[in-house]
């Protein structure tokens, strides 16, 4: 008992980094991202009636298919998200390389139509740092209105959330 | 209107076993089993059988790792085959088991990884040679990525089993058992969360399970079988017996055990 009062405690007490996460994607977040507003399911789903924010999906590309033996019938599942959202999966990398920093930027002012102040919310999974690292960026860029997702794709579902299946957005 | 038809099939044996939340996405769903039972099953048809099938699991799982999923067969004789798929997870195929002479394949239990959330069908070849389908709808995700811990550490004790009985030897009647073989079961995608690398798939994919000379069943296994795999079944034991299981996994290492059953109480070896 007090062993999981000393975790929740523990869990509850991630400091932000100063810079990009660059650790494993995923384990427990910090609650807070500085410049971005924390959103959670129910006022999410309002926000999207109501604002039509920008949704960007930074879950990581899925694992290459593992060597398996011949003949094992191998079908990629789809990757199922918030309707309507914009899959990226590079731009919530700790270290991004600048042209995939290029990409993302580009990517929201072409969502945004140029303007610092359209909302944009960014998620992938639960307890999953790409999201507070991709979120940490739109603040950097200059977005007014940032909006962190930490419940991610399963909260949103687990909630009976609508989702969809979504290809990744690529540059080039 | 082939779809249309196969969604109202699937519609009515979801319904049928109870009511069950059905997700959002049916008409993807339905495309997506349908390309898969064409790979595995070809163009072999698919009868309803939601009235002789159960599929037993949770709506929701808590740990999406280690999934519990039971298929019940009732009123259906000379069952073959049973086939166990995973709609949305990258090996769709968990298990398919051919029952020997010794088989009682009334009811068939194994642990299962589940990816995000899916429907499960069970897939019964009968006496008759049919197949037949039934399907539930389950809501957990996650589990093929869990990180599986240290690699040396998950290889302790490959391959050892422990059979478990479900209850006591009763002369003429069908004993259920456990089959527990330790074995980490790698699939492959489960990213060492110090290495970044992902540990390479290693997992038991076949086991010959026979009673005294006659075959129980015969196991083919895939990287959706959980950490461990376990295998619930039965059969008819007499009153001095061999149970002998011949596991082997991806990697050809081959693990054999033998159980003397009837036993008054679980035994490891």
């Amino acid at each position: 008992m007090k062993a999981v009062l000393v975790a929740a405690v523990l869990a509850a007490s991630v400091p932000e980094p100063s810079g990009y996460w660059t650790g494993p994607n995923q384990g427990d977040t910090p609650d807070t991202v500085a410049g971005a507003t924390v959103i959670h399911t129910a006022l999410l789903a309002k926000l999207i009636r109501r604002e039509r924010p920008v949704l960007i999906d930074v879950s990581p590309a899925p694992p290459p298919p593992p060597e398996l033996p011949a003949g094992t019938v191998w079908m990629a599942p789809p990757h199922r998200d918030i309707p309507g959202s914009v899959w990226l999966q590079e731009a919530g990398k700790g270290d991004l390389p600048p042209e995939a920093e290029d990409f993302y930027r580009a990517t929201l002012e072409r969502l945004t139509h140029g303007s610092k102040a359209h909302a944009v919310v960014l998620y992938c999974h639960p307890k999953c740092w790409l999201s507070w690292n991709a979120a940490k960026r739109a603040v950097s860029f200059g977005y007014q209105q940032v909006y962190w997702y930490p419940d991610g794709i399963e909260g949103w579902q687990g909630a009976g959330k609508p989702v969809a299946a979504a290809e990744a957005l690529q540059p080039g | 209107m082939k779809a249309a038809v196969l969604l109202s099939v699937i519609l009515l044996s979801a319904s049928a076993a109870r009511a069950v939340e059905l997700p959002d996405d049916q008409a993807d769903r339905m495309k997506r089993w349908k390309d898969l039972s064409q790979q595995v099953f070809g163009d072999k048809k698919l009868e309803n059988g939601a009235k002789f099938i159960a599929i037993d699991a949770p709506d929701r799982a808590m740990d999406a790792a280690l999934v519990p999923v039971g298929v019940k067969i009732s009123g259906k004789t000379g069952v073959k085959a049973l086939y166990l798929l995973v709609d949305d997870n990258p090996v769709p195929l968990a298990a398919h088991f051919t029952f020997g002479p010794a088989a009682d394949p009334k009811e068939m239990k194994i642990r299962i990884r589940l990816e995000q959330y899916t429907y499960i069908h069970a897939v019964v070849e009968g006496g008759d040679g049919k197949l037949y389908q039934a399907a539930r709808f389950v809501k957990a995700a996650g589990g093929c990525s869990a990180p599986a811990g240290p690699q040396d550490e998950a290889l302790k004790g490959l391959g050892q089993m422990k059979l478990q009985t479900m209850a006591t030897y009763i002369p003429g009647k069908t004993m259920e058992v456990q089959l527990h073989i330790r074995h980490p079961n790698f699939n492959g995608m489960q990213m060492d969360q110090v290495t970044r690398y992902y540990t390479p798939a290693r997992f038991i994919n076949e086991a010959e399970v026979s009673y005294d000379g006659q075959q129980v069943f015969h196991f083919e296994g895939g990287i959706s079988m959980s950490s461990d795999p376990a295998i619930t079944f039965g059969f008819k034991p007499k009153e001095k017996g061999e149970l002998t299981v011949v596991a082997q996994d991806s990697k050809e290492t081959v693990f054999e055990h033998v159980f003397p059953i009837p036993q008054t109480e679980a035994v490891t070896q």
